[in-house]
């Protein structure tokens, strides 16, 4: 049952992920990018990963998109349908360009998951005791203001410098 | 086929397809969806490495990502717009130069 559900998630995520790519109109865009966010939120859960889920929605199909859907509404740039595009070179490149690195990875993936030597992910998990425990808020909390409590304060520096950059390139002039 | 096989290979699909959209797209706006499809590609990988090693690294990982894909997305709408106020006109075959 649960391989089922992660198959149509996956498949789900990847047609939308076209989906972003070719539709003709940006807020079409937009909408399959939604899509994808909140299918890959999914399988967050399905790898438990419950946080991250919680995350991927409320900052990214929450906050992000909901920016990003305010500026395509904003700027209403004229769609462009990439199939009738004048510059083929152009068009041609970037596809076989996204093809082959396609191939590359899948290809490499495939490799490393039949061929040569296997490493043990089944020794690696940890107590059966609590089989899942990793994905809990109770973990990742744990690892996030202990061994990396740097990392988690330096990202507030971060969000600052984007808060002063949007400012600045915001003023008007 | 593990859980684990499966879900990299998306994760690999969908990378691969955002890079074909930065590539493809004219519109700026598009790209930068696409380049957010490369980011949640990237952390499907993480949570499923994290997943399967039993630890929670990777989870930490994706938080920092999430952090700045918030960055990037605001700084670069902001400089779209901004672009916008200029032109009028938004496509990235215009912007030859960064003027001040």
């Amino acid at each position: 049952m649960e391989q089922v559900i992660l198959v149509i998630l996956g498949v789900l995520a990847v047609a939308s992920a076209v989906g972003v790519v070719f539709m003709p109109n940006a807020v079409y865009s937009a909408m399959m990018l939604l899509l994808n966010l909140v299918s890959l939120a999914t399988l967050f859960l399905l790898l438990h990963a419950q946080f991250m889920f919680a995350a991927q929605l409320l900052i990214y199909a929450g906050a992000i998109l909901v920016l990003f859907l305010f500026v395509v509404t904003l700027l209403n740039p004229e769609g462009e349908n990439v199939f009738k595009d004048s510059k083929q070179l152009q068009k041609a490149g970037a596809f076989t360009g996204g093809i082959i690195l396609g191939i590359i990875l899948v290809g490499s993936l495939i490799y490393a998951f039949t061929g040569g030597p296997q490493f043990d992910f089944a020794a690696a998990q940890p107590s059966p005791a609590q089989p899942y425990a990793y994905g809990s808020v109770e973990a990742f909390g744990m690892g996030l203001f202990t061994q990396f409590l740097l990392p988690f304060e330096l990202t507030a520096l971060v969000l600052l410098v984007a808060l002063i950059g949007a400012v600045v390139l915001g003023k008007r002039r | 086929m593990t859980s684990i096989t499966f879900t990299l290979i998306v994760s690999a699909i969908i990378f691969a397809l955002g890079t074909m959209g930065v590539l493809l797209r004219r519109n700026p706006l598009v790209q930068f969806m696409s380049i957010e499809l490369m980011l949640n590609a990237v952390n499907l990988a993480f949570i499923s490495f994290s997943g399967t090693l039993g630890t929670s690294e990777g989870q930490i990982f994706v938080l920092m990502v999430l952090t700045v894909a918030a960055a990037e997305a605001v700084v670069g709408l902001a400089i779209i717009v901004a672009l916008f106020r200029r032109r009028r006109r938004i496509d990235v075959d215009d912007i030859h130069a960064m003027e001040g």
